[in-house]
């Protein structure tokens, strides 16, 4: 490659600055330019898909209609850290509710929502604790999803963890994550996240990981679960699954640390979920929602 | 290879342009160049091909935007200039896939925005595209493109067979053979590995004659 000579460029006379100068200038605007047409053009669908993804999740960890109602709830942090705030955004016909809680479980606030931009400002400050997503049947919680964080091998973590109303873990769902392609990135199959479901409230304080190589029979029954709704497979291998039911979570072969992430953040999110439901729950799901929903 | 390419006084053809991308100046295997992110990525085969498909795409479309305005561009500033066109187009590609393709982004999102700082796209337009009219860059960045996508199969296919004992996800053998293959220096290893196989078959194409890999004036990143 030596013989190819790179584009020799004589010093600079003083008066050539000002068109390297606009050079730059003009290349920079007219790619700023291009990218906002196109940033205006897709953001609107961009923000739709990522919705309509997150709204499938739900109700495909949970086993819903598409059309069943799901209200979605925000958790949030103050910036002093002493308060957290639970929001019901404002929809068509109904108000929005917000409720406040110190730290100690005092309540501090309960107020309606008029959805205005003053409201959306005031909350930017706040730390977000993720969302909870309650599916309504007739009145009352069909189940529940809580939006989870976890400090993954690379990265953060984020994931959904789906409870049904008995208060079984109906599924969990990676929706973010950095982990390393063919290891950590496991954590994310169906197969591994099937090792949470069915799993009863009590017994998820002592969900831990375990090295030990996972049975074949399970491994094979965990393979041949379908991706959304469960059908024949309770009763090809639901004593497979009970007889798993109370042992640790099998980590990915090579990935002890992401398969410890994810179940530390599963354990973590449904026990956080369990003691706020109890506050916020009942005030919620006050008259006041249960009309809107007819 | 491409010193007598670029000497000449017309522009080579399309087939030889596609064949020196490919072989005779391999991203990965003959010019060394983005090694970082094709370790990172060729855990398995469908990461490759993933990742290869766009960075194919950013390659001849870059290549294209500065073939097209060469004339424009002040010399002193070219390469902050070059950035900036591939950068667009990463930005580009990526806005578009999100708005419209979001199940798809969803698999390659993370790698598209990698291609910013890939080191054969940005070589690519300072040996080539600057100096050659836009016919012969377009074929040049097609056939970079798809060597990088071929290189990025071939490590895939190897390292996913060993690391994984799979191909494409299927099994092919019941356990993981080497794991080790999966892991970031297993993927030099088998770089390594690849390469010297490389440097046979292309000894071969020149008639037995031994050849150092052809980018030794492009700087190694």
């Amino acid at each position: 490659m030596s013989d190819v000579k790179p584009t020799v460029v004589p010093a600079a006379p003083s008066g050539e600055l000002w068109r390297i100068v606009a050079s730059m200038t003009a290349t920079c605007a007219i790619g700023a330019a291009i990218l906002g047409a196109i940033y205006i053009g897709t953001e609107r669908y961009a923000e739709e898909s990522r919705v309509r993804g997150e709204r499938r999740a739900v109700s495909e960890l949970l086993g819903l209609d598409e059309g069943a109602r799901v209200l979605e709830v925000r958790q949030f942090l103050t910036p002093a850290r002493d308060a957290v705030v639970y929001q019901r955004p404002a929809e068509v016909g109904a108000p929005g509710r917000e409720l406040v809680f110190a730290l100690d479980g005092t309540m501090l606030r309960d107020g309606a929502l008029a959805g205005t931009p003053e409201e959306a400002d005031a909350i930017r400050e706040f730390h977000s604790l993720g969302r909870l997503f309650i599916a309504m049947r007739e009145g009352v919680p069909a189940g529940f999803v809580a939006e989870g964080e976890s400090r993954g091998y690379k990265n953060r973590i984020r994931f959904f963890v789906a409870m049904s109303a008995d208060w079984k873990i109906a599924g969990v769902r990676v929706v973010e994550h950095e982990e390393d392609p063919g290891l950590g990135a496991e954590i994310a199959t169906s197969w591994f996240q099937g090792q949470y479901v069915g799993r009863k409230l009590a017994a998820v304080p002592r969900l831990d990981v375990t090295r030990d190589p996972m049975p074949e029979d399970w491994r094979g029954a965990l393979r041949a679960r379908p991706g959304t709704a469960a059908g024949d497979w309770a009763s090809r291998f639901g004593t497979l699954a009970s007889r798993e039911a109370e042992k640790p979570i099998y980590a990915v072969t090579g990935a002890t640390i992401s398969s410890r992430a994810l179940t530390d953040g599963v354990r973590a999110t449904i026990l956080h979920f369990r003691r706020r439901w109890e506050l916020i729950g009942p005030r919620l799901l006050e008259p006041g929602t249960r009309e809107a929903t007819k | 290879m491409s010193q007598t390419i670029l000497l000449r006084e017309r522009p080579p053809g399309a087939r030889q342009l596609l064949m020196n991308g490919i072989f005779g100046e391999n991203p990965v295997f003959r010019l060394a160049l983005s090694l970082c992110p094709a370790v990172a990525v060729t855990t398995t085969v469908a990461n490759g091909i993933m990742l290869g498909v766009a960075v194919l795409l950013v390659q001849v479309l870059s290549s294209v935007t500065v073939a097209l305005t060469r004339k424009a561009i002040h010399p002193r500033v070219r390469i902050p200039v070059y950035t900036i066109i591939i950068a667009v187009w990463v930005s580009a590609i990526d806005m578009v896939l999100a708005g419209f393709f979001p199940s798809l982004y969803a698999q390659v999102g993370l790698y598209v925005k990698l291609i910013v700082a890939f080191a054969i796209i940005i070589s690519r337009l300072e040996v080539f595209a600057s100096r050659m009219p836009l016919i012969p860059t377009f074929w040049d960045g097609l056939g970079m493109g798809l060597g990088f996508l071929f290189a990025l199969i071939v490590i895939g296919v190897f390292r996913e067979l060993l690391g994984s004992g799979a191909i494409l996800g299927y099994a092919v053998v019941p356990e993981k053979p080497l794991l080790f293959f999966a892991l970031p220096a297993g993927g030099f290893f088998s770089i390594g590995l690849l390469m010297a196989f490389f440097n046979v078959i292309e000894r071969w194409r020149n008639g037995g004659k031994a050849s150092a890999g052809g980018g030794g004036g492009h700087g190694h990143g």
